[in-house]
């Protein structure tokens, strides 16, 4: 009787806890679908009140909305597609033993991440390489994630070495052998990380605020930032033709809603690959 | 690959003999290092560059003059910043918020993995850990966003219901110098308790079911088992997660603190990073804040190598 009531107990303690974090997402994902009134006056909570899409119409109507998340979409599929080359193509000679200055290498690359220039310093180099206001400067400083190249060299290494040895025998040169037997068998490793890669991203926030000036260029979290930062300013001015003015709380809760849905919608899909990473990297590294 | 010459003329000093060697390997492994270009690029660039840039922390940098012609001014930023009560400021909010989420917010995954553990049923553990892994994956700017709006002292949820079921009035919890630092820390804990979860589930995974057993039969009930068993079990890997901790004693995550920053609570939430974005990067102070970075890049590696020692010491695998 003891152990069973303590395991309802745990269950439910559980459930309360998975409720409890998903509360603040339901409580604006009703109030976005909700009416001014219903907000205002807070019968708000996980359901909405008063249903109905104002707020996402007035959203979507403004062609801003769109633009920006375009932008995010040609900052998160190029730049995937640019981090996954680059460090697949720095881990795997850093797999082979045989390599020359492979220890110098990696223990220059381990430096970086225990040691940084700095804000200010990374501003000046891409000032310098003419990147600042183009998508440059958020793709090159984030090119190679010193982590996430180690999990794929460790990844590298313990892959079967006769694999490759009867690859190189057959007069396969190291390019083919990765391209032909490496990369066949590392779909896994490769998922995980351009999963990890388009995350970060789709959510790349500082990097724009810091290097992007051109109102025109700014993804979709940072358009997101200023509605939250200035309701007065920007949600004002948006008119609601059919029903009355649409509160800015509706608004912001629109679009946090819309900023998190790409992600809401893979989620599901995907997240064992996050954590099979996550545990190669963390198991070996 | 090719096949190797012997050393036909052969010169006896063993230094021109590995000066060859070295010379053929790098032939053969030519593609190799055609591979590892980009990479070099970047971490020459990228890395390495911004570091010969710390030096205008030693000097007056001035834009048209660049980083080498700007004149040497020796000790003067460092000078300034020590004698500017703002540092104090920064690095006291630097040191408290990690010292409140140390103390609160990394023992969270550990009792949610303890949780976890028993938990029999499949799908309810799954479908749990799903929901508690999500908000990992969303930015800063959304959370930020979520946080501002569900505790508003006019129109969030939080205020509703404490007024609704408690009769308390509505509460400036984002303004209040008091909550701020609360509310931080408890975002920090909704973002990433679950997340950090995995490492600790995938530790007590390894335990020998053979000592619960043992545990059962010596009457150890649930807790007990917790206490004695899994503990125990995950000890090694919450004694490295907890000094990698410590190594980041410096460092505040710009994008969680810029989210939640507001005006009013500046003296409470501003940190290292937020201030080298408001002054250098805006205020365009560049050597002045370029000063302050290299003040908190080499206190972390201090702590970092300090930290190394520590794990090495206790007889665990170092971080390198």
């Amino acid at each position: 009787m003891v152990i069973r009531f303590g395991r309802a107990m745990l269950y439910l303690l559980l459930a309360l806890i998975a409720f409890t974090t998903l509360f603040p997402f339901l409580n604006v994902l009703a109030s976005s679908l909700s009416s001014s009134r219903a907000i205002v006056s807070g019968e708000v909570t996980i359901f909405p009140v008063e249903f109905n899409w104002d707020a996402y119409a007035n959203l979507l109507r403004d062609g801003q909305l769109f633009r920006a998340m375009k932008n995010t979409a040609i900052i998160t599929g190029v730049g995937v597609v640019l981090q996954i080359t680059a460090t697949t193509l720095a881990a795997y000679p850093l797999s082979k033993r045989r390599l020359q200055g492979r220890g110098i290498m990696l223990a220059l690359i381990l430096f970086t991440m225990l040691f940084g220039g700095g804000l200010i310093p990374l501003f000046l180099v891409l000032k310098a390489l003419h990147t600042l206001d183009t998508y440059w400067a958020i793709w090159l400083p984030g090119l190679i994630s010193t982590y996430n190249l180690f999990v794929m060299k460790t990844f590298f290494e313990e892959l079967p070495i006769e694999l490759e040895e009867s690859a190189s025998m057959d007069g396969a040169g190291d390019i083919t052998v990765l391209l032909r037997v490496c990369l066949p068998v590392s779909k896994a490793i490769i998922a995980a990380l351009s999963l990890f890669y388009a995350v970060g991203l789709w959510n790349t926030y500082s990097s724009a605020l810091f290097f992007l000036t051109s109102s025109d260029k700014m993804p979709l979290v940072i358009m997101l930032y200023q509605m939250i930062q200035s309701p007065a300013e920007t949600l004002l001015a948006v008119d609601s033709s059919d029903t009355g003015v649409v509160q800015p709380e509706a608004l912001k809760a629109a679009a946090i809603i819309i900023a998190m849905l790409p992600i809401l919608c893979v989620y599901p899909f995907v997240q064992r690959h996050f954590v099979k990473g996550m545990l190669i990297g963390s198991v070996k590294g | 690959m090719k096949p190797t010459n012997g050393p036909t003329e052969s010169n006896n000093a063993a230094s021109t003999f590995r000066r060859r060697k070295r010379m053929k390997a790098f032939a053969r492994d030519r593609y190799l290092y055609l591979m590892l270009l980009p990479a070099i690029g970047f971490y020459a660039t990228m890395k390495y560059l911004p570091l010969y840039g710390e030096m205008i922390a030693f000097k007056d940098f001035q834009i048209m003059k660049g980083i080498w012609d700007s004149p040497w001014v020796g000790f003067k930023h460092f000078r300034l910043l020590f004698a500017n009560e703002d540092f104090y400021l920064i690095l006291r909010n630097t040191l408290l918020l990690n010292l409140y989420s140390l103390v609160f917010a990394f023992p969270a995954p550990i009792a949610l993995a303890l949780l976890l553990n028993e938990v029999r049923s499949g799908w309810f553990k799954k479908t749990v850990q799903n929901l508690l892994y999500l908000p990992h994956f969303i930015s800063w700017v959304v959370l930020g966003g979520i946080v501002v709006a569900i505790l508003s002292p006019s129109t969030g949820v939080i205020n509703f219901m404490l007024e609704r079921w408690f009769g308390i009035e509505p509460i400036y919890f984002m303004a209040s110098a008091e909550w701020w630092p609360v509310m931080f820390t408890l975002s920090g804990i909704w973002q990433s308790a679950g997340w950090g979860t995995i490492l600790y589930l995938a530790a007590m995974a390894g335990i020998d079911p053979q000592l619960y057993e043992a545990a059962k039969i010596d009457g150890a009930g649930t807790a007990r088992r917790m206490w004695h068993v899994t503990l125990p079990g995950i000890r090694s890997t919450i004694a490295i997660l907890l000094i990698l901790r410590i190594g980041q004693m410096m460092d505040i995550g710009f994008e969680h603190i810029y989210n939640l920053q507001n005006n009013a609570v500046l003296e409470v939430s501003e940190v290292i990073s937020t201030y080298v974005y408001r002054i250098g990067l805006q205020g365009a102070q560049y050597s002045y804040t370029t000063a302050l970075g290299l003040f908190q890049g080499v206190v972390g590696l201090i702590l970092v190598l300090i930290v190394n020692r520590v794990i090495k010491a206790m007889g665990e695998r170092g971080l390198w």
